[in-house]
């Protein structure tokens, strides 16, 4: 019975890969919401989650990413995001658009997967933000300074943590592809 | 750059920004996503896991760097600062406001129409302009949306906004979707009490809409006005300053929330009362 379900050992690895993604992203999600999102004294909440999106994303390609982005997006939104149904449209295509830009132009080195994450979270933010300021006003205009720069720049901590475990998890399988 | 841009990617494109439209309509239609529910329910065990965790690690962290001697005196101090505040109000010359306060104060001891149920909280949102948490309670514990969440000292903390089976969410007081009508316990002003992030002012409340000559203290208690969400009576706060508004025909004062919201981590949930 079992011999229809065998699987190769790149299918493992496959499966392997994105089981250790999923588990990451899982306890960044995690992390975000139970500790950083409570943290007293500083009123900023920094979220990590944007940032390792678009690290895997460019890791693995705006094919494969994409999919995994458009997955944890929807995770993100279905576990209590503020304006995630935005996010679920933004963060994919941010994360896809920096794949394709560090292939085209840059490198998939540390420096510009952090330029690209700091740029997709802050495109993320802004836009939550203009819509906190636009539908019935409950932000001031003043917090995108005091408050949403400082949460995004916060959020940029964890990538010297993430970028070496997902750059290790990306690296599963590869000899099998070449 | 071109070859980079596959049919495959620019389809995922599409996928996402349809994704979004289906997410932003489903929300409009139905107040409980199934998405969400599952997401919710599904990773609640979990966020109960780890915020235990880390509950404990910080008491551990508290017993050997900070002592527990004193976290308890601290504690301590808390009931006694709570118990001489009680003995100030009811030290108060007006009978009118002393036969209020008397029935105001006290809460879960002499209020014994209170029906409560106890949460811990799992998660807070991750959105620096949203206040809200995530509770491991939800319908299966009785729990229903619009039901209040105060501390144990009678202190509001929020509002039950959604509810699942084994969770619910509780927005602050602190955030701006809430308005609360309220009193003035020494004077007996009313007004409405509101997160004051949208006037720059975070971590403090805005009672708006109080009278032009109202006089208002510093440390001035702010309660509850009762209706059919808000049982009367229940701490909202403390005046910290007031002024006038932009209309110049009203008065608002800033509070500070009595709920000490940083540190919280269990509420009680008003399943039940009897309002007066």
């Amino acid at each position: 019975m079992f011999k229809h379900f065998h699987l190769t050992k790149r299918q493992w690895q496959g499966i392997l890969k994105w089981s250790l993604y999923g588990l990451l992203t899982l306890l960044t999600l995690l992390f975000q919401t139970v500790v950083l999102s409570h943290a007293t004294g500083l009123r900023i909440k920094p979220t990590p989650l944007p940032v390792l999106i678009v690290c895997i994303c460019v890791r693995e390609g705006p094919e494969r990413g994409g999919i995994y982005a458009i997955s944890s997006a929807l995770l993100w939104c279905f576990a209590g995001a503020e304006f995630g149904n935005l996010s679920v449209a933004v963060l994919p295509i941010g994360a896809m658009l920096s794949a394709i830009l560090c292939r085209a132009v840059l490198t998939l080195r540390f420096v510009p997967t952090a330029l690209c994450a700091f740029a997709v979270t802050l495109v993320n933010a802004s836009l939550i933000f203009l819509f906190k300021l636009i539908l019935p006003p409950t932000v001031a205009p003043e917090n995108y300074w005091n408050i949403l720069l400082p949460g995004v720049a916060l959020s940029l901590v964890f990538l010297p943590v993430q970028y070496p475990l997902v750059k290790h998890i990306s690296r599963i399988g590869v000899r099998n592809e070449l | 750059m071109r070859k980079h841009f596959s049919a495959k990617t620019k389809g995922l494109m599409v996928l996402a920004v349809f994704l979004a439209g289906l997410v932003t309509v489903t929300a409009v239609i139905s107040t409980r996503h199934p998405g969400r529910n599952l997401v919710q329910t599904a990773l609640t065990p979990f966020r109960s896991a780890c915020s235990t965790l880390v509950r404990n690690t910080e008491r551990l962290y508290n017993y050997i760097f900070k002592y527990e001697s004193l976290e308890a005196e601290n504690a301590a101090l808390k009931k006694r600062i709570f118990d001489m505040e009680k003995d100030v109000r009811s030290a108060d010359s007006l009978q009118r406001e002393n036969e209020r306060l008397h029935q105001l104060l006290g809460l879960l001891d002499e209020h014994e129409d209170y029906q409560t149920v106890s949460a811990y909280i799992i998660s807070w949102v991750d959105s620096s302009w949203k206040s809200a948490f995530t509770i491991a309670q939800g319908a299966n514990s009785g729990i229903d949306t619009g039901m209040v969440a105060i501390t144990e000292y009678g202190q509001v903390v929020g509002l039950v906004t959604e509810i699942g089976s084994n969770w619910a969410t509780i927005t602050t007081v602190l955030d701006s979707a809430l308005g609360i009508s309220a009193t003035v316990a020494s004077t007996g002003y009313n007004g409405v009490v509101e997160g004051a992030l949208a006037t720059g002012s975070q971590g403090l409340l805005r009672m708006n809409y109080l009278p032009t000559d109202s006089v208002l203290r510093n440390n001035d208690q702010v309660l509850t006005t009762g209706s059919t969400v808000y049982p009367r009576g229940l701490i909202l706060g403390y005046i910290t300053d007031a002024d006038f508004d932009q209309t110049g025909v009203a008065k608002y004062a800033l509070l500070k929330p009595a709920a000490d919201l940083d540190d919280l981590e269990q509420v009680f949930i008003i399943t039940e009362f009897e309002n007066q």
